[in-house]
């Protein structure tokens, strides 16, 4: 299927590559500072609602909204025997995603695996390339960063502060929040600032007992806080409030927009400005160079379908193609001005790659709640987020930086407790008498941004396209699984405080990249022997381009990094509009 | 079977594969190896003479008495009861059908064909009787040998009653009857609001 004509023999006031959170973002910010932007994104343009159904049940579905048997989607155990690419070995699946894909709901958003090779150490890689990339299927969980994080160095000594302070993104969070939708509930928490929230999903029984439960021990419960509006957003006739419509448990987007995804929440309503073209199927090899001037003169890219070469020029260029992606394409556009890659002078592009440690947790029983009728539980956006409590007044003997859980309870479509024991008239009744009191947590913990952990061009494997593929050089530190540990610890402390049968504790730690909040591999800095960009994600080295995804992140915070992506990224796409304004770029 | 003293499952399958063969006829041996070391590679995928057959499109992967099977099979692990239907009624043995049609994993059907064999041999060691003839308290029994032997995993009997176990409850908690009739669930519509803990009043439907 051909491109939609797009005019690429203009010059755009700025290109902007990729359209997730940041690339959505740059281009509505941009749009509405009156610049002509295009947006190319590599994947396709999918009919999201159709591939999302949210409502269908599963035995409406040919494969009970499984995969198709044709398709594979990675296992745990997969990800630890054998090492990337993740393809040799899978040969009898024609399509082969990473664990996320294991739905059909999400089968043509997540990337083949073949298709995408990389190489390296073992690394759970979860891409969407789409319009809207992974917003279409994200967590939702939507939280800020304070100074304990941006100021992480100076509290503990470890790696570098932000370029900024919380005061110089809090602004730009509240933009975000009132743009887009947030709900959960005012805390008043240093280390958790709130946003500007609307209506709350609420708590259910057994999340308020925990509540109760670990208040003595000075920790603190809140209702989830999700990219999901939930009264609705007057300026967007793309996105519907919530409706609590069930099964939002189910991996998979909102097909009514209720939860934030870049298609409907940025990019519609920037192209409704006039200002914005869109290519999709436009999977950028390189960003071209003048080498008179040595800016960036914009993007030579092929097309995924008919795979003909294009280039086009613009003023600006704005990366913002995922952490790992965008990195990559930095390393890629290699030229006699800058043999390292482009805003390379450092040679940090690739290197102090950060994300999330998970697994650590713990499943338990509300021992009250046994028996009782059912009940709607998973009507909502998210259960409940239990915020970090170590290295904020006292320091942890063992690790530094913080842990939080993300967790739910109730009854679901598909039952928890399938476990149990045994089988016969006494399982199906246990079953289904458990089903409502069943709550569960599992933890997310800052992996230290380490110059050791980075990745790079792999001199041989290239992917569909013949683009040289990344080679992963990353493992978690001591530091992670000595956090690991107490996660474990704290979570059980926690469930038996308050009064909950265990059921089961894991101190499993998945594999690299689980969190799919890989971040920081063209960090912010003050100093550009020590950093790719400046505090507003503009390269040291070239002043026409901006790097405005996660790669930005000096550290990786244990927050999920959503929020805080946008939010930086209209704070320098205010910038960079003024600076446009004022010649300087 | 009716003695209370523990079951040894790898001295008893010892004499039921001995005898199987004049209980159930040549045709359908060769069986899994006998030896405590039987490692998962030696239930690799075999040549199977049906494969063939059964690799047409729509046709079923089970044959009409294996059906009949699977469907008691499954109906032993999630029984009809005075609150809602079981497997059966589900029909679970047409959702297992049509997994083990689709797969392209060789190692599974080899585990179901073997499985199933394996449990009417140890169905007429224990009671005389095929598992579909056997009373439901027989039935409950042989299952229970399985199910208390978990750790077994290099016996395919034992393989094979998890997945039959994870097979059945995957069905069952997909179709209609698992999820309205047995556990009523509440979501997939769309509420006027979200009851939570505090503002529970009386149960309404």
């Amino acid at each position: 299927m051909a491109e939609p004509e797009v005019d690429l023999t203009r010059k755009y006031d700025a290109v902007i590559i990729g359209s997730g959170a940041a690339g959505g973002m740059a281009a509505h910010v941009l749009t509405s500072h009156g610049l002509q932007v295009l947006l190319l994104e590599a994947g396709k343009k999918l009919p999201i609602e159709q591939e999302l159904r949210s409502m269908e049940w599963p035995y409406d579905n040919a494969h009970r909204g499984f995969l198709p048997p044709d398709s594979h989607s990675l296992s745990f155990n997969e990800y630890t025997i054998r090492n990337p690419p993740y393809g040799p070995g899978f040969e009898k699946s024609k399509h082969l995603h990473s664990y996320i894909g294991s739905s059909d709901y999400l089968k043509n958003i997540v990337v083949d695996e073949r298709e995408n090779p990389f190489t390296g150490t073992n690394y759970a890689w979860v891409r969407a390339r789409c319009l809207g990339g992974k917003t279409n299927i994200w967590g939702r969980l939507a939280l800020r960063l304070s100074d304990y994080d941006f100021k992480a160095k100076t509290r503990d000594g470890y790696g570098e502060d932000w370029p900024i302070s919380y005061g110089d993104i809090a602004p730009y969070y509240d933009k975000v929040d009132l743009y887009l939708g947030i709900t959960g509930v005012k805390e008043n928490l240093p280390y958790l600032p709130d946003s500007i929230f609307q209506r709350p999903t609420k708590l259910n029984c057994a999340e308020v007992t925990l509540k109760q439960g670990i208040q003595k021990m000075g920790r603190v419960l809140t209702q989830y806080r999700a990219g999901v509006t939930s009264d609705g957003l007057k300026h967007n006739k793309y996105r519907s409030r919530c409706y609590g419509r069930g099964a939002c448990e189910r991996k998979g987007g909102c097909d009514i927009h209720a939860a934030f995804d870049s298609p409907t929440g940025l990019i519609y309503p920037a192209m409704d400005t006039g200002n914005l073209t869109l290519r999709t199927n436009s999977v950028a090899r390189e960003i071209t160079v003048d080498p008179q001037t040595g800016k960036a003169s914009g993007v030579h890219f092929v097309d995924s379908q008919t795979m003909k070469d294009y280039n086009v020029r613009a003023r600006v260029v704005i990366v913002a193609a995922s952490t790992l992606e965008s990195a990559r394409l930095l390393l890629l556009s290699k030229s006699r001005l800058y043999p390292n890659g482009l805003a390379n002078s450092s040679g940090h592009v690739g290197h102090n790659f950060c994300e999330h440690v998970m697994g650590p947790g713990v499943a338990g029983r509300a021992k009250d709640l046994v028996g009782k009728p059912p009940t709607l539980d998973d009507g909502r956006p998210g259960g409940f987020y239990l915020t970090r409590f170590r290295n904020l007044a006292e320091k942890h003997p063992k690790f530094i930086r913080g842990y939080g859980f993300e967790g739910g309870s109730g009854s679901a479509m598909f039952p928890r407790g399938t476990d149990t024991h045994g089988f016969g008239a006494s399982f199906k009744e246990e079953v289904r008498k458990n089903q409502g009191a069943f709550i569960g947590m599992g933890a997310f913990g800052e992996v230290l941004s380490r110059y050791e952990n980075y990745v790079e061009l792999d001199p041989v494997v290239k992917d569909k396209w013949g683009i040289p593929s990344l080679r992963f050089h990353y493992k978690f530190g001591d530091n992670e699984h000595r956090m690991a540990e107490d996660m474990k610890e704290t979570a059980q402390e926690m469930f038996e405080a308050a009064g909950f049968e265990i059921v089961h504790v894991s101190s499993r730690v998945l594999t690299e990249g689980w969190s799919i909040h890989e971040l920081g591999t063209a960090r912010m800095g003050n100093d550009p022997k020590t950093s790719v960009l400046n505090q507003f994600e503009q390269s040291h080295d070239v002043k026409n381009l901006f790097v405005v995804d996660g790669s930005a992140f000096v550290n990786a915070s244990c927050q999920n990094p959503t929020w805080t992506i946008m939010a930086l990224c209209w704070r320098s796409c205010d910038y960079l509009a003024e600076e446009l304004r004022k010649g300087n770029l | 079977m009716s003695t209370k003293d523990p079951i040894d499952l790898r001295q008893d399958r010892r004499q039921w594969l001995m005898t199987s063969a004049t209980i159930l006829g040549a045709s359908l041996l060769p069986l899994p190896p006998v030896s405590a070391e039987t490692s998962q590679a030696e239930t690799a995928p075999q040549p199977h003479p049906a494969k063939t057959a059964e690799a047409k499109s729509g046709a079923r992967f089970f044959t009409p008495s294996q059906h009949a099977l699977v469907e008691e099979l499954s109906e032993t692990i999630i029984p009809a009861d005075s609150h809602s239907g079981g497997a059966k009624a589900a029909k679970v043995a047409d959702y297992i059908d049509q997994v083990l049609r689709e797969t392209f994993d060789d190692n599974q059907k080899t585990l179901w064909r073997d499985g199933l064999r394996l449990i009417d041999v140890m169905s007429q060691h224990y009671h005389g009787k095929t598992f579909v003839n056997a009373t439901p308290e027989d039935r409950i029994a042989l299952l229970t040998v399985l199910s208390d032997h978990l750790q077994m995993t290099d016996l395919p009997e034992v393989r094979f009653f998890v997945e039959l176990k994870r097979l059945t409850v995957t069905g069952y908690y997909t179709s209609k009857i698992g999820i309205h009739d047995e556990l009523e669930y509440k979501g997939n519509r769309i509420l006027k609001e979200y009851v939570g803990c505090d503002d529970q009043g009386p149960a309404s439907s």
